[in-house]
This record gives structure tokens, sequence and C-alpha cells, in this order.
């Protein structure tokens, strides 16, 4: 009787698991949807300048990914709307439909592309940086090997320190409660994209005086790119397209500049490439 | 040899049904994935233990009738059972944690790991709320029978160990096998100071794989089994421990 019943649930929890899978397959119909509301949604994620923040004076959301999203949906001419995720839960809002793109620090990565589409002219290339004690003594990447390191939950910088630097990853639930961790000692640095801690450690100098960001080179620089579900040909035609113009017309550099980037060199290639392009 | 392919079989038949284990078939995910269930299950050997023993002392203080004993115990619990657990968690680690640290003059002094945190603030938790359950069932033994120990001279103390604690144990026991299933689940806390238990390890898979649904199943079958062998324990312990004819 019990085995029955055992069968059954089991059955049935197959059946609703390949609904679940089935829906990823249904076809294109965000991009008629975003007109039709009027209203491109957004899945921005709030960790910090220069990406994305809230504004102490004004309480608005600002930053490089929202001036992007902005400009995407002025392109679009419909209206922005946005919603704060983290990295934990961005590609389940994605999924579930309760954003139509995402602009979140995401950096293009194989087993990524494999359950979600992207766009795929990239708008800008960010890699990690470590911040460290200035008394710790460590100098490149591989002076990390066994020690304790923090990160966020959802870093793609977990896989390469562990793999190629045998560092001992420590992610916790996002940025600040990693920087506070290496405060507080529990890790001998703290990986996170470069724009954003070099800022903090620029804007911050009273905090911050004992650290220093001292590694020659970039963890894993990779292409940010602008997710999407799984098959939504037109939306991805149709933001490649925006992006590709913010490039050209040197949007995508003021922007940086507004936000303060300290890097803006990818972009200015970028933009020579598209604009000669045309 | 042979594992390797009986995982392959198993990455390729639940591919069949659309779940992703694929992430089991490679280096260092699979194996932070194995080392969370092996944490998992060491939090709560450790804490079953640690949550009763401190559980019966706070029980012991509040029952006392010692104002010096009772009073900040007292404290402790309302402030415990009053705010929730993962504030309480973040709190220790990120604040306390840092004081003792510049204590000791420097991080590396501070022998106290994540792992220690969540014991002592999940331990102590669960503590509070079996205190609770076993003042009650003290309060509920019959005042004629502590009057009829004090009457052959039994000291304050021996009531305590041979007459309260035996029957407010039993008369308990529900409530406290309640809060012990309570402290499994409250294990999975620890992944927001980065303890290695089974939802962080599942989140630092999904987070990179996307597969969210096919790690919550096994997340929710794991906490089930070991919740099932926890309260059947409790009740055998309960039956076996049963006075006839006292109705406990």
């Amino acid at each position: 009787m019990f085995a029955k019943t055992l069968t059954k649930a089991v059955f049935h929890l197959t059946l609703a698991v390949s609904a679940l899978a089935a829906t990823h397959a249904s076809a294109d119909s965000t991009l008629d949807r975003i007109k039709g509301r009027g209203a491109l949604t957004v899945g921005v994620i709030l960790s910090g300048a220069p990406f994305g923040y809230i504004d102490p004076k004004s309480q608005e959301q600002k930053g490089y990914n929202l001036d992007i999203a902005k400009a995407l949906a002025d392109d679009l001419g419909v209206k922005l709307e946005t919603v704060t995720v983290t990295p934990p839960n961005r590609v389940q809002f994605l999924q579930q439909g309760k954003v139509d793109i995402l602009i979140a620090n995401m950096q293009y990565t194989e087993e990524r592309a494999k359950v979600l589409d992207y766009v795929p002219t990239p708008y800008d290339r960010a890699g990690g940086a470590a911040v460290v004690r200035k008394d710790s003594g460590l100098k490149d990447w591989t002076d990390l090997k066994g020690k304790p390191v923090c990160v966020s939950q959802g870093s793609n910088y977990t896989q390469p320190l562990i793999e190629t630097y045998g560092a001992t990853v420590k992610a916790l639930p996002s940025q600040p409660e990693s920087l506070l961790a290496l405060q507080g000692g529990n890790c001998v640095a703290a990986v996170h994209v470069g724009g954003t801690v070099a800022l903090l450690l620029a804007d911050r100098p009273e905090e911050w005086k004992d650290y220093a960001i001292p590694f020659p080179t970039e963890l894993i620089p990779s292409d940010s790119v602008i997710w999407l579900r799984k098959g939504e040909k037109d939306t991805q035609a149709a933001l490649d397209n925006s992006v590709k113009k913010l490039h050209a017309s040197g949007k995508l550099i003021e922007f940086a500049k507004a936000n303060r980037l300290l890097n803006t060199k990818y972009l200015e290639e970028e933009q020579k490439a598209l604009s000669a392009a045309k | 040899m042979q594992d390797m392919s009986l995982t392959d079989l198993f990455v390729s038949l639940t591919n069949r049904i659309g779940l992703n284990y694929e992430f089991l078939a490679t280096g260092y995910e699979a194996q932070i994935w194995r080392d969370g269930f092996i944490t998992t299950l060491y939090l709560i050997a450790l804490l079953i233990p640690v949550s009763l023993i401190a559980g019966l002392l706070f029980a012991a203080c509040l029952t006392s009738g010692k104002i010096w004993l009772s009073a900040p115990v007292r404290g402790f619990i309302e402030l415990t059972r009053n705010t929730p657990t993962l504030v309480q968690l973040m709190f220790s680690f990120l604040v306390l944690n840092t004081v003792v640290s510049n204590m000791l003059g420097g991080a590396q002094n501070n022998p106290l790991s994540p792992f220690f945190w969540v014991v002592a603030v999940v331990g102590l938790h669960i503590a509070a709320l079996h205190a609770e359950a076993i003042r009650a069932g003290i309060e509920a033994v019959p005042a004629s029978t502590v009057e009829a120990a004090r009457g052959i001279g039994f000291s304050q103390l021996q009531i305590l160990r041979y007459v309260e604690v035996p029957l407010a144990f039993r008369s308990s026991l529900p409530a406290i096998v309640n809060n012990l299933i309570n402290l499994v689940k409250l294990t999975t806390v620890g992944n927001a100071i980065a303890v290695s238990e089974i939802t962080y390890a599942s989140i630092m898979v999904w987070t990179q794989r996307d597969n969210v649904v096919s790690l919550m199943i096994v997340i929710l079958l794991f906490f089930s089994a070991i919740n099932i062998i926890v309260a059947r324990i409790g009740l055998w312990v309960e039956r076996r421990l049963a006075v006839p004819g006292y109705g406990l």
C-alpha cells in the first residue's frame, strides 16, 4: 500500500518537474509583451557603486547598469521598471518571468549559456580584484594558496580561486558581508569585481586605510553581457542592436565616466571598432 | 571506475526527466556538495547534546528560586527567543567576532570560526526553548511529591536531581522533540556566514549551474529523512521512559 502511494507520488513529482522544464521552450512573446505593456522590466543588482547603488541623498537607484537599462528602454520606446535581484536568486527571477532581462554583473560563462540566452555584444569587460591588508605580504594570486578568501555567493571567481589557485573560498550572501568578514579577519582577501572595490577604497580612504589592491592582474577578465530567457531571439536581436548603437555613439563611455568606472579601455576599443564598422 | 559509471548513469537518467545533476561528474563542486551533507550531519550531531545540556542548566537556574541565578537566564531567554536567529548569527559573526579579535590583538589570534558561531547561536537559541519546556515540566510536578521528598530529608539539589527532573523530562519530551526537529532545520542559517552545510553547498552549485529545482528536491528529501528519524527516536524514548499508571 505504502509502496503504491510512493510510486504514485514519485510519478506526480516527475510530471510536475517535466512540466516545469517544458515551459522553458515557449515561443518568444517577450518582445511583444514588453511593447504591449509599454515597460521593460530589468533585474539589477544594487551591491555598490559604480554599477548599481541607491543614492543616499535622493533615494534613487543609480549606476552604470541602471544607465544602460534606461537607455535600452528608451531605445525600445518603453519605460523602465527595475527589480532588485541578488546573485543567488537572479536566474530564478528571470526564468519565472518576474523580469524580462538581467543587467546584473553577470559575465559570460559556458555553463550559463547552456540555460540562458544572452545579448552577444557585451556592455563591459570586468575581472576580479582582491582587497587585502597592506601588512599581509600577499603579492599575487598564487599567494592565496590554502588561505581563506571571501567572495559573494554566486561569484564566478569561486571556481578559478579554488581550482587554479587552491584558495579556501568562503562565500557570503553579498559583497558588503564579504568585506565586513575581511575587516573582521575571517579571510585574508575579498575578491570582487575590480571596478567596484577600487572605487570603494578610493571613496572611503579612512575606513580602508590599512587595505590595498596589490595584485598586478585581474582575475579572469570576462565579458559582462545582458541575459535573457532561452529562445527569445526577437528580444535578443533588438537588444543587441541597441547595445551596438550605445557603443558606436560613445554613450557607454559617457555612462562609464559619469559613474566613475576606473578602467574604460575595453569600452574605448569597442567604440572604435563598432563606429568604424558603420 | 564502477563508481564513475554509476554517477554517469544517474546523471543521464535524471537528465531525461528534466533534472540537472551534471555537476556530480566534475571536481570541486561535487566535493563541496558531498562535504555539505557531512557538515550538516556533524552540526546536528553536535547541536542536539549542546542544546539539551544548556537547556537543562537554564531550566535549573530558572526554577532555583534564587534571583541572581534566574534573572540573567530569564533575560537571555527573552532576548534569544524574541529575536530572529539569522540576525543573531550575523550579529555574532560580524560584530561580536570582530570585538573578540580586537581584544585578542588581531584576527590571527582569534580561534573562533564561523562553525563555532553557528553551534553557539543555534545551540543556545534552542536551549532557551528547551528550558521553557523543562521549566513547565518542573512546575507541573505535584507539590505534594516535592514535599514528600523534602520530608524524607532530600536537599534542594537532590530533589531536582531525583524527583523533579526525571518527571519533568518525561512530560516535556514531546515539546523537546519538537524543538529538536526545529533545530535540524535551523542549521541551514549557517549558509549566511559561509559554514559549508548542505544549503550553502547547494547555493554554491546552483548559482553557477542554475539547477535550483534539482538541488531543492534533494535538500527537501534529506531534511525530511533526518527529521523522520529524529521524531521516531523521540517517540521510542517517550514509550521507553513511560511510567506505568502515572499518565506520562
